[in-house]
């Protein structure tokens, strides 16, 4: 009994020199646990003669408070100071985690998909080898059209097929107009048609392989406005909610009538000019054409193609447009080193 | 193509108010684009892109005509004056030809038929050879056509103003008179106006003077052998039109791309032909002072015939969306040049003559509708989305794109780059890889032998993106997922593969198609031979620094087998003893043996992990658990040691 003072000296100091909550859990179970030494004290009351065993009792139940007291305030001290007493360098780089990257196509690809998707457009894929059929005749492109000679297509070594022609590199994706009319057999058509193209040119602005994107809308009663809602639909999804779009007269043999579509320039804001009115000399965009940006060809179908995906162009009508997704990537990043879209170059690849 | 006129020349053909910036910008919405204006001096050039079915567009002339369709619609006035196709003909100098004593003769002869669909020429005499006038060399200067002089400057004014090149011959060069327009040999050699000596591939269309010696690659250019120079005397003024197809052909082979070959080659209207020769013979007589020499020649065997197209209002408004109201569209037609003859019908349809420069051009009704929907203005046509319609979309291909999408996204998040190459490759890339060039689809007219073969596996093109890349990265981790295109007796099959290459290691690529298959919920187990390591032959020979280990995986596989959910095991309540095991490395026993006898052996263990190696000793932990009790350690401490007995 004589020792009680000590052990309630030996705990403080040991509550004291400890540092933390998991040394302070330890020594709560050494002296309060159920095999504690404050347990074990009390057990020892039987061996106590009665007179003293109140006294007793009440000394240790004492000892038991004051270190149950004296653990939750070091407690309460350890909480505080986890988190005032923090010595390590937080400016120190996180664990590295790796970051791989995806080809700047697939990202226009997935972001194209989505935003077709919403107004009932299905994706599909179809032959990048194809018959000279789909490429061409079908589309309203006769045998001697100039897109079809061997510096405008690349052909396939291949023996020609009687009913569809030679084997080629399908030029873009409108061989795949035909094929979804097929596939369907009647309208209504609603398809978007991405894949690789292909065409004999390598310059600082063509590679010999490339991405399109092809639109398809066949209906009763699809207009010219039809057409226009959609581009400026797409304009604003892709682009941003301020662009505009405008067609101009142009030529295709699978539409008729044609255009060419524009929309209005990010840097100029579609004014074509840059620079503030007062402050700087006013300068032309250097970007766009008098503030647009031409983004690609589209049309009405011709009654041709309606004809040969047997479609009766008397009830039915339908728009087509066929763009560049290096294009567009181009238009909306400003990334035009077309060069690196194909050559694997790492420190291109990586960045995005 | 590009042309560039001037706006003072316009203006010699148009009488309107517009300025050039107002030309641009409302021809631009409506008609040809027209790309830039540059003020030079006192005019302004334009310059403006002719689309291939509007070669009629190609001109002062025919740029007068759009102009004077569209301005109107934005209020401005425009209207053709001076019109050069009314005022020259040879009707009205018919008698003076008849007058001429001793007429200087061609001895003309087209030896092969679809050559030449209109062959217009006429003899000049008395020419003088000199400067052109300044005005005539001004414009041409503007145009980007180069001055040379009176008579070959009026060659290309003419051009420029009718959109019809022409060609001056010296007539005391030409042997005889004579004059065999026919399909040359392959290997005949001429000597162009640029001193050129171009070897023909034959089917070309020339001229030959009887003795066998070419005197003009037709549509493309003149031969030198009769070229006009300062002392010419008497010419020969040529006005045709030649089959189209023939003029690319050989244009492109020979590589001459001339301007006269750029509107040959897109087909020129034969009416035309008459009043260019006249105009021609008149601007010679002013500036030349050349007098007309010969009989007119005129070899024109199918005549044009104006073509027509009916077509109702209703019908044009509902393919454009707007109302235009039938005066309107009566006018825009009008001022194109096109005759509205209103049928015997009701007043709701229109029969529509079509002029003979538009005749290649407009065959249909919806050549009609664009005519004056692009008039109209596609700026006054409202937006407006088409109602939203259900296609059903193939499975296959919904699961497809899913898929690709999720795939590619996953080896990204693993730290992989993905990489898109040409689905073409060379002999040399194949070979590297043991195959033969023999089982590939090949390019017919490849633009060269980098890019010749269809790829059968993208495991070459990943293997060059690993060599081109070193140095670059300390590590590459590179993925493809793209088409091979295998040989059938059809198209070929496109098949879809997904190719990894690395960089560092075995058991990393290992690792990274194990977690590919396991988020993509599929039980893996028999890829391991698939993982090649590119062969050391091939690796020092494109002297790569570091191992490469590959895979190539059947993308339709990955379909096939893909879950969207895992199977799911309900949570078993019961304790997982973990017990580790050390294993002595023996011959012939590999953990894929160990793991089968462990749990042929024991009911309880539930699974395997690999520690570590150290020296010769394996280290695994084994993970026993039953799906109805707690089991104690003593237990699983049995089910070790059966184990470990088996493995001895």
């Amino acid at each position: 009994m004589d020792n009680l003072p000590n052990l309630h000296q030996q705990a403080i100091n040991e509550i004291n020199n400890l540092t933390s909550l998991k040394d302070l859990e330890f020594l709560q179970i050494k002296y309060l646990g159920r095999n504690g030494i404050v347990n074990d004290l009390l057990q020892k009351i039987k061996d106590i003669p009665d007179e003293q065993k109140k006294a007793y009792g009440s000394k240790v139940n004492r000892l038991k408070s004051e270190i149950g007291k004296a653990v939750e305030d070091k407690r309460k001290t350890l909480i505080a100071n986890a988190d005032s007493q923090q010595k390590t360098d937080l400016t120190l780089p996180g664990k590295p985690y790796p970051k791989g990257s995806l080809h700047l196509i697939s990202i226009a690809v997935e972001e194209i998909s989505r935003i077709f998707e919403k107004i009932g457009f299905i994706r599909v894929s179809y032959p990048e080898v194809e018959w000279e059929f789909f490429s061409f005749d079908a589309l309203n492109m006769p045998p001697e059209h100039p897109a079809r000679d061997d510096f405008e297509a690349t052909f396939i070594d291949f023996p020609k097929d009687p009913k569809y022609g030679k084997m080629v590199l399908t030029p873009h994706t409108s061989s795949g107009q035909i094929r979804e009319m097929w596939r369907l057999k009647n309208p209504p058509i609603r398809m978007i048609n991405i894949a690789k193209c292909y065409r004999p040119n390598w310059d600082p602005t063509h590679t010999p392989m490339f991405y399109q994107f092809e639109g398809l809308c066949v209906d009763k009663d699809i207009n010219i406005t039809n057409l226009k809602g959609t581009l400026d639909y797409f304009a604003k999804e892709y682009f941003g909610p301020n662009r505009e779009i405008r067609l101009r007269p142009y030529h295709f043999q699978f539409t008729e009538p044609s255009f060419e579509v524009d929309v209005t320039c990010d840097v100029c804001g579609g004014s074509g000019w840059v620079g503030a009115k007062r402050a700087s000399p006013v300068q032309k965009c250097k970007v766009c054409k008098s503030g647009w940006l031409e983004l690609g060809g589209t049309g009405m179908v011709h009654p041709n193609v309606l004809k040969a995906g047997n479609i009766d162009s008397q009830e039915y009508s339908g728009w087509a447009f066929g763009f560049g997704i290096e294009r567009v990537i181009m238009m909306k990043y400003g990334i035009d080193d077309i060069r690196y879209y194909y050559n694997g170059d790492i420190r291109f690849l990586k960045q995005f | 193509m590009n042309i560039k006129i001037t706006h003072n020349w316009l203006l010699d053909y148009l009488d309107t108010d517009a300025g050039p910036y107002d030309v641009q910008k409302y021809l631009s919405l409506s008609g040809p684009s027209i790309e830039t204006v540059e003020k030079i001096d006192d005019d302004y050039v334009y310059d403006i892109e002719i689309t291939s079915n509007r070669i009629d567009m190609a001109s002062v002339l025919g740029i007068a005509r759009e102009a004077q369709a569209i301005l109107p619609q934005y209020g401005i006035k425009a209207k053709i004056k001076n019109n050069p196709l009314e005022q020259n003909g040879f009707s009205r100098i018919g008698n003076g030809l008849s007058r001429i004593e001793n007429p200087l003769k061609l001895d003309i002869h087209l030896k092969n038929e679809g050559l030449c669909s209109r062959f217009m020429t006429i003899v000049l005499d008395n020419v003088t050879i000199d400067k052109a006038p300044e005005f005539m060399n001004r414009r041409l200067t503007l145009s980007g056509i180069k001055s040379i002089n009176n008579v070959v400057n009026i060659s290309n004014y003419l051009m420029m103003t009718f959109g019809q090149p022409t060609h001056v011959f010296d007539y005391d060069k030409i042997g005889a008179g004579k004059m065999i327009m026919r399909e040359s040999k392959a290997g005949e050699k001429i000597i162009t106006l640029d001193d050129k000596e171009v070897t023909l591939p034959g089917g070309d269309i020339v001229i030959e003077d009887g003795s066998g010696r070419l005197i003009d690659l037709c549509g493309i250019m003149g031969g030198a052998n009769s070229a006009v120079s300062e002392n010419t005397k008497r010419i020969v003024l040529f006005v045709q039109t030649y089959n189209k197809q023939k003029i690319r052909r050989t244009s492109m082979l020979t590589g001459q791309r001339t301007v006269a070959a750029t509107y040959f080659e897109k087909g020129l209207d034969e009416e035309r032909v008459e009043p260019t020769l006249a105009c021609g013979a008149k601007l010679l007589e002013k500036y030349a002072s050349a007098k007309i020499a010969s009989p007119l020649y005129d070899i024109y065997p199918q005549p044009y015939r104006p073509k027509q197209i009916e077509i109702n209002i209703g019908e044009i408004n509902h393919k454009i969306g707007v109302e235009i109201p039938r005066e309107k569209i009566v006018d825009i037609l009008e001022n194109l040049g096109f005759l509205v003859l209103v049928g015997g019908h009701h007043d709701v349809s229109l029969r529509v003559a079509v002029p003979s420069w538009r005749h290649k051009d407009i065959s249909i009704k919806e050549d009609i509708v664009e005519e004056i929907a692009r008039i109209y203005g596609y700026h006054n046509l409202p937006n407006i989305l088409q109602p939203i319609a259900y296609v059903k979309e193939s499975k296959e291909m919904e699961k497809l794109f899913t898929l690709q999408f999720k795939v590619k996204t996953f080896l990204k998040h693993l730290g992989l780059n993905e990489v898109l190459n040409y689905s073409m490759i060379s002999k040399e890339l194949i070979g590297n890889f043991g195959m033969e060039t023999a089982g590939h689809l090949t390019l017919a007219n490849a633009m060269n032998e980098e890019l010749k073969y269809m790829r059968i596996s993208l495991l070459p093109s990943l293997v060059k993106n690993i060599k081109d890349n070193q140095g670059r990265s300390d590590k590459l981790k590179l993925f493809e997922l793209a088409k091979v295109y295998i040989p059938a007796n059809s198209l070929p099959e496109e098949l879809y593969k997904l190719a990894i290459a690395v960089d560092t290691d075995y058991f990393d690529l290992k690792g990274i198609v194990e977690a590919l298959y396991r988020e993509l919920n599929i039980n893996f187990d028999k890829f391991d031979k698939s993982i090649i390591r590119l062969n050391s032959n091939t690796r020092y020979k494109l002297e790569i620094k570091k191992d490469v280990y590959m895979v190539e995986l059947d993308f339709q596989t990955l379909i096939d087998n893909y879950k969207i959910l895992p199977q799911y095991h309900p949570i078993n309540p019961y304790s997982v003893i973990k017990l580790d095991l050390n294993i002595q490395k023996k011959e012939g026993t590999d953990f894929a043996k160990i793991k089968k006898i462990a749990y042929q052996t024991s009911k309880l263990l539930t699974n395997i992990e690999f520690v570590s190696v150290f020296q010769n000793k394996l280290t695994f932990r084994f993970y026993f658990n039953s799906p109805e009790r707690n089991i104690t350690e003593e237990e699983a401490k049995e089910e070790l040691e059966k184990i470990n007995s088996q493995l001895h």
